[in-house]
């Protein structure tokens, strides 16, 4: 029995594990930078504050103006409706339907990647936040007033967003395995239902509330996106300090629980392949003894290690806020936690890069060639002449994949480090105090980034 | 605090011991590539194949080949045999243990003449006690990695027999000797034979090429088998490093389109029947070739840089 994560289905091409000196290497970096983070230690926070500067009106007004959310709202309603009608309509093979590349890979990867730099991209081109909007504004115009919604229970936080980031990475990495390919089909269908659910939660808490709490891709994304160096207030675009405001981003319940599935469903995806593959057959079998259907236990199975995985990164997380709770002067455990939630966002965004990067490069060439000339995939159809294009697997080569794996998570573990750091001088005034509070935090980081490396050097099975 | 502190670099002291600890342990693949001995003569023990005749179920004997100066010679000597019959003996590239033991003949000049000097024959025909030997020297060198066994045959062409096709040396086959020339005349024992084959004995030459490098199966040819739309010995793990060649072949119960994603190579296979795959390994990663109707992995290959 085989696990097969979705990047099979699309390029039948997985990247080769990171060599063993090179791994050496990576952890040994990791752990010298570390002790130097300790030692050159700043003393006072640095990324508190956004600092922002607007940019000049005109340019919020041409990228921001009426026109403009319009247009955004359009393209993501457009791009969304041919994803669900290539999805449905389409070819059933994976790798020809726009579908699957679309939403898995341009989607689900290219946000992450480009909020990271720019800042929240996802929220302008949102084609439910479009809808339910533009819906708000006919309810207001032939109502004469806003529509009411009911409050939305606080106590919730971002846990439906944490909990639909797990339903979305269980279609795709797990409904589809083992033998039963996600169809594009199905993606059709689960993104239409998706609509229909984000669209009724909007009507009753209100767009804005449900796309800052419960809205998955909004959420996620938006995690992302604080890390980036463009925001908006008031209808002004502005620049900000790098990473900055990533450090108010924890504060609702339930977003440490985010960034904490987001880890873990990444490792999930690497390590169903390699590190976790020999323990998950083993269990696959003890249940498929049992007497249920083949699918059925490959299902169970996978599921019960996605949710390990979660506990395991949740509970390193844990170990570490309990280890800062023993300095003294030190905040509330509640406090803590969603205290330092936020310097996960960078190892998080590097475990995205570090797996998926080469899928991305190498996917995107099929998504701008023959998935846009021929989107349903029927062979007949070539709207842009780039039906017959391949995908050049030469521009990236093994050494450069693996340079970029390893760079990624080592730059996320520094940023983790910097954020953290600045944190802790934030409770505890005296740095001194501050820094013996991340031994522990560091210890946690360490943790992250070396796990990370492990799973990209284990060889697939 | 200093306490903490002290903790805090025991943890990250064991944290790297297990890294470092970690890569040891996973080293294996990436070293042992280039190590094959230079000159050393690599030799081996001939058994039976799978399916020889049941007459032939006591062969024994050895077979040598030695690299000196640029040449290659090859040695066999043998016991156990029919008395008085003529044999003939190829060196291979392959290893015995292969459904097709020895897979293809060693050639200097791949897909060349079949014959000597571009393949290594040695024939002889053995005594009345059963036993025979045979020695055979060219000119060339047998490539580190080429020589896989030695393969013996009943000689059934006797006319252009002459001794081992020593041209791999992996494996040497001796066959039984019927003369091609005069077919449907059988046997000069009358034996049966497979139908598929006629060879007999195989010798593994250890050590003839290169084990762990994966270059080895560039040359081989492993053949992987599919019956009822699944590879009878599970996913074949390939492994080349970028700039070898690939080559592979597929034998299928049904007819099918076998698929080299990545390569985007996809050939035909009628029922029944065999294709070979033989591109150069431009694209590094790790590609699945599978049977394209069904959607059936049967081949993971993975190209190091």
């Amino acid at each position: 029995m085989s696990f097969l994560p979705l990047a099979h289905a699309l390029s039948a091409r997985e990247d080769l594990p990171v060599p063993a000196w090179l791994f050496a290497w990576a952890a040994s970096i990791v752990l010298i930078i570390s002790f130097f983070a300790l030692a050159a230690g700043w003393r006072s926070p640095r990324f508190e504050e956004l600092r922002e500067r607007p940019l000049s009106e005109g340019l919020s007004r041409v990228l921001l103006g009426l026109p403009a959310q319009l247009l955004y709202g359009l393209v993501g309603i457009f791009l969304l409706g041919l994803a669900v009608y290539a999805g449905i309509e389409g070819t059933a093979a994976p790798d020809r339907n726009f579908a699957l590349t679309f939403l898995f890979v341009t989607c689900w990867l290219g946000f992450p990647f480009f909020s990271a730099i720019l800042g929240d991209l996802f929220r302008p081109f949102n084609p439910w936040r479009a809808i339910g909007r533009a819906a708000g504004a006919g309810f207001k115009l032939i109502a004469g007033q806003r529509p009411a919604h009911l409050p939305y229970p606080e106590k919730l936080g971002r846990w439906p967003a944490a909990i639909g980031l797990l339903a979305v990475v269980w279609l795709e990495v797990i409904y589809g395995s083992g033998g039963v390919i996600l169809e594009p089909e199905t993606a059709g269908v689960a993104a239409l239902v998706y609509t229909a659910y984000t669209l009724a939660m909007m009507g009753v808490f209100g767009v804005e509330k449900w796309c800052q709490r419960g809205e998955v891709f909004s959420v996620y994304f938006g995690m992302f996106g604080r890390l980036g160096i463009f925001g908006t207030r008031d209808g002004r675009l502005e620049r900000r300090r790098p990473f900055s405001a990533a450090t108010s981003w924890a504060t609702v319940p339930g977003s440490a629980a985010v960034v904490i599935a987001s880890i873990a469903t990444t490792s999930y995806d690497g390590a169903s392949e390699g590190a976790f593959q020999d323990p998950m057959e083993s269990v696959f079998e003890w249940i498929a003894e049992a007497g249920i259907g083949l699918t059925a236990s490959l299902r169970i199975t996978e599921t019960a290690f996605l949710l390990l995985c979660f506990a395991v990164v949740a509970l390193v997380y844990l170990l570490g806020v309990r280890g800062m709770r023993t300095v003294p002067g030190a905040p509330s455990l509640s406090t803590l936690r969603t205290g330092f939630a936020h310097t996960l966002i960078p190892i998080a965004l590097a475990y995205l890069v570090a797996h998926y990067f080469s899928l991305f490069v190498f996917q995107e060439q099929a998504q701008f060639t023959y998935l846009l000339s021929d989107p349903l995939g029927t062979g007949t159809t070539d709207l842009f002449g780039t039906a017959s294009s391949g995908v050049d697997y030469t521009i990236l080569s093994a050494n450069a994949i693996w340079y970029v794996q390893v760079a990624s998570l080592v730059v996320g573990h520094v940023i983790g480090l910097m954020l953290a750091h600045d944190r802790a001088l934030v409770y505890w005034t005296d740095y001194r105090k501050a820094t013996a509070s991340q031994y522990w935090m560091l210890a946690v980081m360490v943790a992250f980034t070396c796990f990370g490396l492990y799973l990209l050097s284990v060889a697939n099975g | 605090m200093r306490d903490v502190k002290k903790l805090m670099v025991a943890v990250l002291v064991l944290l790297a011991a297990a890294a470092i600890a970690a890569c040891g342990s996973s080293d294996d693949s990436t070293t042992g590539a280039a190590a094959g001995e230079e000159s050393q003569p690599v030799s081996g023990e001939f058994a039976p194949v799978p399916g020889a005749p049941e007459a032939y179920s006591i062969v024994g004997g050895e077979a040598e080949l030695e690299r000196s100066s640029g040449g290659t010679t090859v040695s066999i000597s043998l016991n156990g045999l029919e008395p008085k019959t003529p044999y003939i003996a190829h060196l291979h590239v392959g290893s015995c243990e292969r459904s097709d033991p020895g897979g293809p003949h060693f050639q200097f000049e791949k897909g060349g003449s079949e014959e000597p000097p571009n393949e290594i024959h040695l024939r002889f025909t053995s005594n009345a006690a059963g036993e025979g030997e045979a020695e055979v020297t060219s000119k060339r060198e047998v490539p580190e990695r080429e020589a896989g066994s030695v393969v013996l045959h009943v000689d059934h062409s006797h006319h252009e027999m002459t001794s081992f096709e020593a041209n791999e040396a992996e494996a040497v086959f001796v066959h039984e000797g019927v003369d091609h020339s005069k077919e449907g005349t059988g046997h000069p024992e009358g034996k049966s034979q497979p139908a598929h084959s006629d060879k007999i004995a195989c010798a593994e030459l250890e050590g003839g090429r290169w084990e762990e490098a994966g270059s080895a199966t560039a040359v081989e040819a492993p053949t992987i088998v599919v019956r009822d739309g699944e590879p009878v010995d599970g996913v074949a793990e390939l492994e080349f490093s970028a700039g070898e060649e690939v080559r592979f072949r597929v034998t299928s119960d049904q007819a099918e389109e076998i698929h080299v994603h990545g390569y985007d190579l996809a050939q035909e296979v009628p029922a029944g029947g065999t294709v070979e795959f033989a591109f150069p390994a431009e694209l590094e990663g790790i590609y699945e070739v599978e049977l394209e109707q069904l959607a059936v992995q049967i081949v993971e290959l993975q190209i190091n840089p």
